[in-house]
């Protein structure tokens, strides 16, 4: 090990020791976007406040998720002894007096909140955190900070293992790195799996200097937040696993692309590059070594086929982001012209893992043939929006189960969508498709970068691709034709579908734009319609009934369906009218009916006088004689 | 937010950028966060100063769904067009906040009191359906919550 590197850890693991040894409580809070987003920000404030009112001897934390999103804010306490540390949810600013009272003043526990015991002997009351169902059949690796250390505290993760792994590159030429990240089978974890190391091996091989790593931060994906997860909670394992990078295939420097939505990511990163080019870990000569790297943190502004490598490529060199034509590719001509290698987050960060434990350990996790873990997002129709890391395999039924608590409601999950936008949807009866690459690609579907999105019998398979749609289209960035204007065709052939006017060939017309579509440039055109593709024979009678029967079975589509007032006199109905954006709801003599031209469906005024108002579906409602006949 | 800048002021505030090394994108941040928006003025300043034209410079700030021509408006509504929220009925909250604030997404109230804007998912997903006013989440909304939110921000002065 570098002398100067092992001082640093020395410095690192001190500093970390003095934070548990201070002989106080330690109060934990995970602060991320999605802990903001339920109110950690207002939970620490009033931990202060309780604090500086009782005169709380307490210290107080920060640090990233631990992936239960859905009962943020979560926070550790560990006693003042250091022997003891209990995990607790849904800590909401206004319980935290009661909750300081009976955590700290008392020195107790309070069992109604607590997820589990993280250190220490379990209670009758609350078991150990392993033991948690959730956290069964999980490996965290990329996630094994979360929870523990500081995101902003360089220390925490040099006391945690963090740039061990860069000092053994450190000590290995460019090749046996390869040969380490080759050797350990990790793929690229945006989707496509390639093997990374071969990737580091072209940029290595190349003969053009300067040579560029990007780290793709473009996580546009919606409903997909791993790489926010890992950037906002562990910002380090990134920076050491580009460093590693650097140094097996010889790069001068690198960008990590932040999408501009993540601003708490942007600084952390930004912070992470701080901290590291303070202690000598980037910059010139580093190390002592001779070697030198810079990273660049790099702030998009808005657009999805930025994610799309060669369209980040334009972004940073100051174009406007559209994906270039290939070849040449980016590991001949990238930045500038010059050789760049691209990977996802999520690919970065496992460098260090494999370096710190060697390929053998890394990789043995799993039998499937993708190798390590993957960390996972799931959202939509299932009672438990999280973050999970596991090794590559699980079906997809078990996770929706275990981790997502199953379906919101008594309704059936339908379907469900693996990836992304372009990634397809899947039927609920293919749930026992394992969470590895290749089921997905034989269905013509994608398993893209963890953003897992379940769907149940109220949503409608033909509003959700237009959806989609009309996502694609928005992100277009306009240059082939095919993916413009298909794009557009697409969405309105949809829209006059939901509206009511589907007919004979609109299913031809739609797989002729799958046809037609594929020969875009880029992936974005290329993979737009993968949602009407695998939806037309997944969902192959929805369809019919749309186009055939004018009929929308979950009662979605604007033209499909009505809104009407079912009983007169009910109490709710003038709130009903009160509330409608569009003057819908009239009301004359007492009786109220919902003028159709002027309704947008919002149905605002069911939500409002359920038992009074009936959403209809058109094919079956009876035909209203005339609008007054419901006037009166 | 600052008041309407010099053009020489423009010209100083980017004054460190440099022309072929990656700057544009940073150099339009710059002007964003200090002033708002990306005015002409700015636009030209920021030509100038990497050596390229106005044009190329429009091109990518309209190119970009977060680079703003226009002033924010007082209060801004984004509403989240993720998949989660629209399973959750975030179709009908935008029909709602649409018809209610009398705008289409993306637009402001011509005294510049508020504005409608499409906010991109980014994994809150819980809190479903959500919008953000002026960055802060509002979730678990029904549709007359979105209606009554619109109707304060629009009565506000």
């Amino acid at each position: 090990m570098n002398a100067r590197l092992q001082a640093i850890i020395d410095d690192g693991k001190k500093a970390w020791a003095a934070t548990q040894a201070g002989g106080r409580v330690r109060i934990t809070v995970t602060h991320d976007t999605s802990s903001i987003a339920r109110g950690a920000e207002r939970t620490i404030a009033a931990i202060k406040d309780v604090a500086a009112r009782k005169n709380l001897d307490i210290d107080l934390a920060i640090t990233g998720s631990w992936g239960f999103c859905w009962m943020e804010p979560t926070l550790t306490v560990r006693t003042a002894a250091g022997t003891r540390t209990v995990l607790y949810a849904n800590v909401t600013a206004e319980r935290v007096e009661d909750f300081l009272q009976r955590t700290v003043v008392e020195g107790g526990d309070m069992p109604g909140l607590a997820l589990g015991v993280v250190e220490g002997n379990p209670t009758s009351e609350i078991p150990l955190l392993a033991d948690h169902p959730w956290m069964q059949g999980q490996t965290r690796r990329l996630m094994e900070n979360l929870g523990t250390t500081d995101p902003e505290n360089i220390d925490h993760y040099l006391a945690h293992g963090g740039y061990d792994g860069f000092g053994r590159a450190l000590e290995m030429d460019a090749e046996a790195i390869v040969k380490e990240v080759l050797d350990s089978g990790l793929g690229g974890r945006a989707g496509a799996g390639f093997p990374a190391g071969r990737k580091w091996d072209f940029l290595r091989t190349a003969t053009a200097e300067p040579r560029y790593l990007v780290c793709n931060a473009d996580e546009g994906d919606p409903g997909a937040w791993v790489n926010r997860v890992l950037m906002e909670g562990d910002p380090h394992l990134i920076v050491e696993g580009m460093l590693i990078a650097a140094l097996a295939a010889n790069a001068q420097a690198g960008y990590v692309y932040v999408r501009y939505e993540y601003p708490l990511a942007f600084d952390r990163m930004q912070r992470a590059v701080d901290q590291a080019y303070a202690k000598g870990l980037l910059g010139g000569d580093i190390l002592g070594t001779g070697r030198s790297f810079d990273i660049i943190i790099f702030k998009g502004a808005g657009a999805y086929v930025c994610g799309e490598e060669t369209g980040l490529i334009n972004s940073i060199d100051s174009y406007r982001g559209m994906p270039r034509i290939k070849p040449p590719f980016p590991a001949q001509a990238g930045l500038w012209n010059k050789p760049t290698n691209v990977n996802n987050v999520e690919s970065y960060a496992n460098a260090p893992l494999i370096l710190r434990r060697g390929a053998a350990s890394w990789s043995a996790v799993s039998d499937a043939k993708e190798k390590g873990t993957k960390m996972f997002t799931f959202s939509g129709a299932i009672k438990q929006a999280c973050c999970i890391e596991v090794p590559f395999g699980p079906k997809v039924r078990n996770v929706m189960m275990q981790y997502c608590g199953g379906p919101i409601s008594d309704r059936p999950i339908k379907g469900f969508q693996p990836g992304g936008p372009l990634s397809g949807l899947v039927n609920a009866d293919d749930l026992d498709i394992t969470l590895t690459l290749d089921p997905f690609r034989e269905r013509g579907l994608f398993l893209g970068g963890g953003g897992i999105v379940f769907f149940d019998e109220s949503t409608c398979v033909v509003d959700f691709c237009r959806y989609f749609l009309s996502f694609a289209e928005d992100e277009s960035c306009g240059r082939c034709t095919t993916c413009r204007g298909g794009t557009q065709r697409a969405v309105e052939v949809l829209r006059r579908i939901q509206s009511g006017g589907g007919h004979d060939g609109d299913i031809e017309r739609l797989e002729g734009l799958v046809r037609w579509m594929v020969s875009s440039n880029c992936f974005h055109g290329q993979f737009a319609m993968t949602t009407i593709k695998t939806a037309l024979k997944a969902f192959h009678a929805e369809w019919i009934e749309h186009i055939e029967e004018k009929r929308c079975r979950a009662k979605v589509c604007p033209g499909l369906v009505e809104y009407r007032v079912e009983a007169q006199g009910d109490a709710a109905l003038p709130a009903a009218k009160e509330i409608c954006p569009t003057g819908a709801v009239l009301e004359e003599e007492g009786r109220y009916r919902i003028d159709d031209a002027l309704c947008v469906r919002c149905g605002a005024c069911r939500e409002l006088a359920p038992s009074a108002i009936a959403l209809l579906d058109r094919s079956t409602a009876p035909v209203l004689e005339a609008a007054a006949a419901a006037g009166g | 937010m600052a008041a309407e800048p010099t053009v020489q002021e423009l010209r100083d505030l980017v004054a460190a950028y440099e022309p072929g090394k990656g700057h544009l994108l940073p150099a339009l941040h710059r002007v964003q966060e200090t002033y708002g928006y990306i005015s002409r003025d700015a636009i030209d300043a920021v030509a100038r100063q990497l050596n390229t034209t106005p044009a190329l410079v429009y091109g990518t700030v309209t190119f970009y769904a977060d680079f703003r021509t226009h002033q924010p408006p007082k209060t801004e509504i984004a509403w989240c067009s993720g998949p989660a929220c629209r399973l959750a009925g975030g179709e009908r909250i935008r029909e709602a906040l649409e018809n209610t604030l009398e705008l289409p997404l993306g637009g402001h109230s011509d005294d510049n009191r508020y504005g409608l804007h499409l906010g991109q998912c980014v994994g809150t997903c819980h809190e479903s359906p959500q919008v953000w006013v002026n960055g802060e989440v509002k979730g678990n909304l029904t549709v007359a919550d979105a209606i009554r939110l619109a109707r304060e921000v629009k009565a506000a002065e």
